[in-house]
């Protein structure tokens, strides 16, 4: 059990800092807010050598040092008590840190504890604990700390421990459902299984992956109490013994600097809590930005427009629906090497053709089925090639032009329907969606029907069509983004798994159903998939994909009968064949390599059985074998040729 | 759990939490040692007849509460006593009649003095928040939109700023400015315009009301401003989004139809726990700017050691806070079609 925080050598934890530093760095508006609290401090710790006057000094105070404006003598003026503004504003600095961190301190020790033992414990611990700061959460706290210190002496002490005892309710919650989530973790478990008591994992085991959001936490709870404190001072409720900077606003505002024009008076101490209360607010935001990184890029951010070295104008292949010319697609990071997704594709595909699309997870499928219809995320681009749509450039199009083709031309069916349907819409209110955009003339009364129609064809009853996705099973969905997707009569679906999640039945009837499209309509698919059953028993082509690239592309017999890349030939040997029952299945060792960080030579070489000296060194080229479009880039083709 | 169920439960809890309130305000001005009407009483110069006057005007001859025999092993407080002559009963009897007492400074009702600032407090609060929650809303959805823009950048440095500015400083600078610049400085009305037709009236109040209301307005807005745009490139993220995108809607009508109302989500939940903020923002607001709302009336109580007043204050302002948070809560179920399972 040598896994907790606190079992780390020294030096692992001085590497973890210098990480946690490396990371706190890049987020610039916490680094912003380190810097902005570190000026406090130095404020609040030296205040005797940098504050010009004594604290509160009234010596030597005549009636006409009241409300002095800003001079060599006052930097920020004087105050109502001709005292020495900048000098009260660096003592005040001490003021309000001690508020903030000892309230804070307070609130964090409750708030903590309340999580700890709620998320900890469960049961009825955790129903009455967070029951209790479930209704202390709704009561109003500024009126409730007013009427509590209101009834007591305003001490400092006082509106400390008021405002801490009133801050933690945020911090519990958030420490519970932080605990929930770590206390399931194996090292967890596994030290419960050896019988440590359970005092000691909640402070040796839980408490350490809890601390870094506490931190979070401590720094938003620190500028809320400063808020309060200054709050509370100017309410009239401050402790009249200490100057804090809520307390200076107090007297400057009830004893006339408005109507005297003393700006200073009031400017001064309100920028000082600004400063801290935003100082803390940014440092929180950097911490955050550690623990729970964002990228913060979405779907509808404007996507890089696509570059094309070779100035193609016209498809290759004749009577051709789609074609795929050259395309290579990289995906560029800040300040990172950008990672070639995908490099050098081509494909046709003809009506009522339907091809698959084989490799492993992280070859690039998914990459190059969202670049056919310039679905990208904003980091992706298309660096070079054409994609071909019915004799138009898809590549070239505006986003309006493309709208018209999405869903009508193409159309496609996401992997893992899980999340692929709104959860705040009807499905069949989704599927209306489609229709009315693409068939404006469609008969609206009829649109019902239309619906119904669609779903009945994958297997949902027409009661289902106004439930909401969360209503539906995981197979119900995937066949709903089915039915959506025939929705248009589109000339081309691409598919990206959408059997996986189906049982064997439904798979089989979805198949059946995309089959006889094809028969009848003309439908063309491209069929994304990892079942080398499916593709041998449907498919017309076959394009493998590897670490980005074409492996081999042929038609279905020459794939399984004449494979010449060795990654086609492994792959195959990974499926059971029932001709050759008696055959050994195997699998291929290792991993498809990461697409920034790709080998200098041919992209399988490192797993490649059948590699030899060129392979580490130089990529193959795409090699033409026969005349029946049968491509693969492999060194040994040329070789054999 | 369905939605009534739901909708059952959550109004319980706000029933208990009104109790509790109700219950946490009579002991606290009944423990702490601040109030007056007690400390008064022992002062050494006053007779023996006019401290037991006090009493019975502030109901303090009365024992707190009655000890019930079986549930208090203890036997704290009088035994021999019928329960509805305690404090305790008197004050929630009195609670339910309406009755909060009677202003130490003021002799009057505190019911009566409450009430008509209640509706100004609503007044200013609710301006106020339509217009931050608008505002919030805009620039969060721009914010979002051009998500690692300037335009982004610049929303959220801004609503930073204007998140950690203190509501009372801020009241104060814009008096200060307001002030040099014509804009009436204190109260709801100029004196005497009871005497003008209604809607100059009304001008009038606006008119009173332009300052409070922007200080509120930039307050709240920078909060909801960072909610709205986060929650909303939460939610462009989405899988759902893309396949939208993929159907070939325009981005105008996936942020419409697909995307407002999720994100609008979060929002509705932070709208509720502020509210608990929006009233200490009413407080600082009010009296900054003398509106005489509950929040100044919390103000002057203090001031003048009205306890009473503050009490009866404290009072309206949780219950209107909970009930509002209830509305809040509610909102959320109508929204999320989920909640029906959950």
């Amino acid at each position: 059990m040598q896994t907790t925080l606190q079992n780390t050598s020294p030096n692992k934890t001085a590497s973890q800092l210098f990480n946690f530093w490396e990371s706190f760095k890049k987020s610039g508006t916490g680094v912003v807010g380190l810097y902005m609290i570190i000026v406090i401090l130095i404020l609040a710790i030296f205040a005797p050598l940098i504050a010009p006057y004594d604290e509160s000094s009234t010596a030597n105070v005549g009636i006409s040092d009241i409300y002095q404006p800003p001079s060599a003598q006052h930097w920020f003026g004087t105050d109502d008590a001709g005292q020495d503004v900048f000098s009260n504003f660096v003592y005040g600095a001490r003021v309000s840190l001690t508020v903030g961190f000892f309230a804070a301190f307070i609130s964090l020790i409750i708030g903590g504890s309340f999580g700890l033992i709620a998320g900890f414990f469960g049961g009825r611990w955790e129903t009455s604990l967070m029951r209790f700061t479930d209704i202390m959460l709704v009561i109003p706290d500024l009126p409730l700390t007013v009427v509590i210190v209101a009834l007591t002496k305003p001490s400092l002490f006082n509106i400390i421990l008021v405002i801490g005892l009133l801050g933690w309710t945020t911090t519990a919650r958030v420490v519970r459902s932080q605990t929930l989530a770590v206390k399931s973790r194996k090292f967890i478990l596994r030290a419960r299984a050896i019988g440590a008591s359970k005092p000691h994992i909640v402070i040796n085991h839980i408490l350490p992956l809890v601390m870094p959001i506490l931190v979070v936490q401590g720094v938003l709870v620190i500028s809320l109490a400063i808020l309060n404190e200054s709050t509370l001072s100017f309410i009239g409720l401050g402790d009249p013994s200490v100057l804090s900077w809520g307390q200076m606003l107090n007297y400057a505002f009830g004893r006339g600097a408005l109507s005297s024009g003393a700006w200073w008076a009031l400017l001064v101490p309100g920028l000082g809590i600004v400063w801290i209360v935003l100082g803390l607010t940014l440092l929180g935001q950097g911490l955050e930005q550690v623990l729970n990184p964002r990228t913060d890029t979405h779907h509808l951010m404007p996507s890089r427009l696509p570059l094309s070295k070779e100035a193609l104008v016209k498809p290759l292949h004749q009577n051709t629906l789609f074609e795929v010319q050259n395309l290579s697609i990289h995906y560029v990071g800040e300040g990172k090497a950008p990672a070639h997704a995908v490099e050098d594709v081509s494909f046709t595909l003809k009506e009522g053709e339907l091809m698959g699309l084989v490799g492993e997870s992280g070859c690039g499928k998914t990459t190059l089925m969202l670049a056919l219809l310039r679905l990208l995320p904003s980091a992706g681009q298309i660096v070079n090639g054409k994609v071909f749509f019915k004799g138009k450039d898809l590549t070239s199009l505006s986003e309006e032009e493309l709208n018209e083709i999405r869903w009508r031309g193409i159309s496609i069916v996401f992997q893992g329907a899980m999340n692929a349907l709104n959860p705040v819409r009807t499905v069949g209110d989704q599927i209306t969606e489609a229709v009315m955009k693409h068939e404006p003339k469609f008969p609206k009364e009829n649109i019902p029907a239309r619906v119904t129609q669609l779903l009945e064809l994958v297997g949902i009853t027409a009661d289902q069509r106004d439930h909401f996705p969360h209503q539906y099973s995981g197979g119900m969905r995937q066949r709903a983004m089915i039915a959506m997707a025939l929705a248009c009569n589109p000339d081309v679906i691409i598919a990206d798994e959408p059997t996986t999640a189906l049982d064997v039945m439904i798979q089989a009837q979805i198949l059946e159903l995309l089959d006889n499209l094809r028969k009848k309509l003309g439908l063309a698919v491209i069929f994304v998939t990892h079942d080398l059953g499916i593709v041998a028993e449907l498919c017309d082509k076959v394009l493998v994909m590897y670490g980005g690239v074409t492996a081999e592309y042929a038609d279905v017999d020459t794939i399984y009968n004449n494979p010449k890349h060795p990654y086609t030939q492994e792959l195959l040997k990974a499926f059971p064949d029932l001709t050759k029952p008696k055959k050994k299945l195997s699998s291929i060792p290792g991993y498809p390599p990461r697409l920034d960080a790709l080998p200098a030579g041919c992209r399988f070489a490192p797993r490649c059985p059948a590699a030899f000296e060129r392979c580490h060194t130089e990529q193959p080229a795409l090699h033409s074998i026969g005349n029946n479009n049968h491509i693969a880039s492999c060194h040994l083709v040329e070789a054999s040729k | 759990m369905n939605r009534s169920r739901a909708i059952l439960n959550k109004t319980a809890w706000a029933v208990f939490t009104i109790l509790f309130v109700i219950v946490l305000n009579f002991f606290l001005f009944r423990i702490l040692p601040g109030d007056p009407a007690r400390a008064g009483m022992k002062d050494p110069r006053l007779k023996q007849e006019a401290i037991e006057a006090l009493q019975v005007r502030f109901g303090l001859d009365k024992p707190v509460i009655n000890c019930f025999d079986s549930l208090n092993p203890i036997k704290i407080g009088n035994c021999n006593v019928n329960p509805l002559e305690t404090q305790f009963f008197i004050y929630i009897g009195n609670l339910f009649k309406g009755d909060l007492g009677i202003s130490y400074d003021t002799n009057r009702p505190v019911s009566e003095m409450l009430s008509e600032r209640l509706w100004n407090t609503i007044l200013l609060i609710g301006a106020g928040q339509i217009l931050s929650i608008i505002l919030g809303m805009v620039f969060g959805i721009l914010g979002a939109w051009k998500a690692r823009t300037l335009v982004d950048y610049g929303s959220t440095g801004i609503s930073l700023l204007f998140w950690s500015l203190p509501t009372f400083w801020l009241g104060i600078v814009l008096l200060f400015w307001g002030s040099a610049n014509g804009f009436p400085i204190a109260g709801k009305a100029t004196p005497g315009m009871s005497s003008y037709p209604l809607f100059q009236q009304w001008g009038d109040v606006l008119w009173h009301m332009f300052l409070p209301t922007l200080t509120y307005t930039i307050i709240f807005m920078g909060e909801y401003t960072l909610i709205m745009r986060s929650s909303l490139v939460d939610v462009l993220s989405e899988d759902y989004i893309l396949t939208a995108k993929a159907k070939g809607v325009s981005a105008f009508q996936i942020l419409k139809d697909h995307a407002l109302r999720n994100a609008m989500l979060p929002l509705v939940t932070v709208i509720a726990i502020n509210l608990g903020f929006t009233v200490a923002g009413a407080i600082q607001i009010e009296s900054v700017f003398s509106w005489p709302g509950l929040g100044s009336a919390v103000f002057e109580a203090v001031e003048r050691r009205d306890y009473p007043v503050l009490q009866g204050a404290f009072i309206l302002i949780a219950v209107s806070v909970i009930l509002a948070n209830l509305l809040a809560d509610l909102t959320y179920t109508y929204l999320d079609p989920r909640v029906q399972v959950e």
